[in-house]
């Protein structure tokens, strides 16, 4: 155990001996890798915002029906009866002009505006809650509903609420993809500064060979030089991803409160942050286990 | 004790360094391999060390045939012999002391034995007042001291060295042939390989010579 123990100790040494020993080409190498993990984390923290936006927006569909001026009660709930004998529609709910007229006063502070009006501008309206999604389902209702007496309007909004959702869903495969595209960059980063590393550690291999040394012990400090430079580049991404997001967020916030939301843009999380460091800190040593495998796979001279 | 038991080494291309060599070095024996250059000396010492693996017969080094050796057996192995090489094989980017170290760093000894054990090697090879020198800054008879000093640190049971003189002056040689008698002398088995007539004469120990591969009568 304590030789084990002292093994790991001495290879952790020569790692950080190695680092310190190159400090403009570790630092390069740290950042280019940095910048690597970078992207798709910045990606996956501006995708995850714009998912947490639209996870606010109701995307279940809705069916507004607007009725025309003219309507009566009687007509009204001639066509309530008529809304929920349809097939396909889990709920009816019946808004009338007059609480429409109240409701706009309260939300859009247009009292004022709205006060020198003669008349209620507004029609009566029915919000219908169907029981599918599906785009063939809501055309023919809409057909359907169209087509039934007194009714003027019919709005299906929601169209660009699913967009919205089918656009997160293809940012969140963008970014895996990505990210798998930038992990891949960052094993062979990692690789090839390893692998010059080895190149000019040459002789001290061969000789740590011949002169007893397992592959395992020469492995060794290069995975933790690999690791290290793996901890340290996720580091860095953290860090950067983490100060651009503060950097813009209060720009944002202020865009959103201008929409009415108070929706505030979210930095990497400390356990996103740790994920992203152990990940980049397991890429950097796998960069190294292929590269210093594929070395000492040659024959000793 | 190290045994040679027809062994042939054939190379990819087809030429044969060894054809068919039966040796048998006993514990605490010293023993020179002469012969021309080309003769098969130091392809002997690589089978000895597992360097390289005989294409025939087998090489049987403290009991254990290195040709079936698998890696981490092969490391063991070399931990426990000391190996000299004609061209030093030291470390430009470390000092003498850093060098002689190396392999106690591999077989995981402690910081305070390291010390104690390299200074004893670098005493033993006259470079104690040396040990922060880099490789360098040595003449070629310290250098080759000091890859003595490196293959003794262990405190080996056989000492094995390809061509330790080949590059040095006769007074410098003497020298180190003296300290491979004086290794002998406390119960190292040592193999090595020369052709330095008068040095063979100066160790006064076996001597095998080989010609094209084939042990000469």
């Amino acid at each position: 155990m304590n030789a084990w123990l002292t093994t790991h100790i001495q290879a952790c040494e020569r790692a950080l001996r190695r680092l310190r020993a190159q400090p403009l080409g570790s630092l390069l190498s740290v950042l280019v890798i940095g910048i690597a993990i970078t992207l798709p984390l910045g990606l996956y923290t501006l995708f995850a915002n714009v998912a947490a936006v639209a996870s606010r927006v109701n995307t279940d569909p809705n069916i507004n029906v607007y009725l025309a001026l003219n309507a009566s009660d009687a007509e009204v709930r001639e066509l309530e009866k008529r809304l929920r004998q349809l097939a396909n529609i889990s709920r009816v709910q019946f808004v009338s002009r007059e609480s429409a007229l109240a409701d706009m006063k309260r939300v859009a502070n247009l009292a004022d505006l709205l006060a020198g009006l003669e008349s209620n501008p507004l029609p009566h309206a029915f919000t219908l809650r169907p029981s599918s999604a599906d785009p063939a389902l809501l055309a023919t209702l809409r057909s359907e509903i169209a087509a039934l007496p007194k009714v003027e309007h019919v709005v299906m909004d929601f169209a660009w609420a699913q967009k919205l959702k089918r656009f997160a869903t293809f940012a969140e495969r963008l970014v895996l993809l990505l990210g798998i595209i930038l992990a891949a960059t960052v094993v062979f980063v990692t690789g090839n500064t390893i692998r010059l590393q080895m190149l000019t550690q040459k002789d001290e291999i061969e000789v740590s060979q011949l002169i007893g040394a397992t592959r395992r012990f020469i492995r060794r400090p290069f995975l933790y030089f690999g690791a290290l430079q793996g901890l340290l580049a996720g580091c860095v991404a953290v860090a950067a991803v983490s100060a651009v997001t503060l950097w813009a967020g209060n720009e944002v916030q202020a865009l959103m409160v201008s929409y009415g939301s108070d929706y505030a843009m979210n930095s990497p999380s400390p356990g996103q942050a740790l994920v992203v460091i152990a990940l980049s800190t397991l890429l950097g040593w796998s960069g190294s286990f292929i590269s210093v495998s594929m070395y000492l796979h040659r024959p000793v001279r | 004790m190290i045994a040679f038991s027809n062994t042939v080494k054939r190379y990819p291309s087809g030429f044969e360094a060894l054809k068919g060599v039966t040796i048998e070095i006993a514990t605490g024996e010293m023993v020179a391999v002469s012969g021309h250059s080309g003769a098969g000396k130091s392809t002997l010492l690589r089978l000895a060390a597992g360097i390289e693996r005989a294409s025939q017969g087998s090489v049987m080094v403290n009991g254990q045939n290195v040709g079936q050796l698998k890696e981490a057996g092969l490391a063991v192995l070399r931990r426990n012999l000391g190996l000299v090489f004609q061209d030093h094989k030291l470390l430009f980017d470390r000092n003498a002391y850093e060098n002689v170290a190396l392999p106690l760093a591999i077989a995981a000894f402690p910081r305070a034995e390291v010390g104690k054990r390299v200074r004893a090697a670098l005493d033993k090879v006259g470079l104690l007042n040396r040990e922060r020198s880099n490789p360098v800054a040595l003449s070629g008879g310290e250098q080759q001291r000091l890859c003595i000093a490196r293959a003794i640190v262990n405190r080996p049971s056989i000492l094995i060295a390809d061509e330790p003189t080949g590059n040095l002056d006769q007074d410098y040689a003497a020298t180190i042939l003296d300290l491979f008698k004086s290794f002998n002398q406390v119960g190292v088995t040592v193999l090595l390989s020369t052709h330095d007539d008068a040095g063979i004469t100066r160790l006064n120990c076996r001597r095998v010579t080989l010609d094209q591969g084939r042990l000469a009568p």
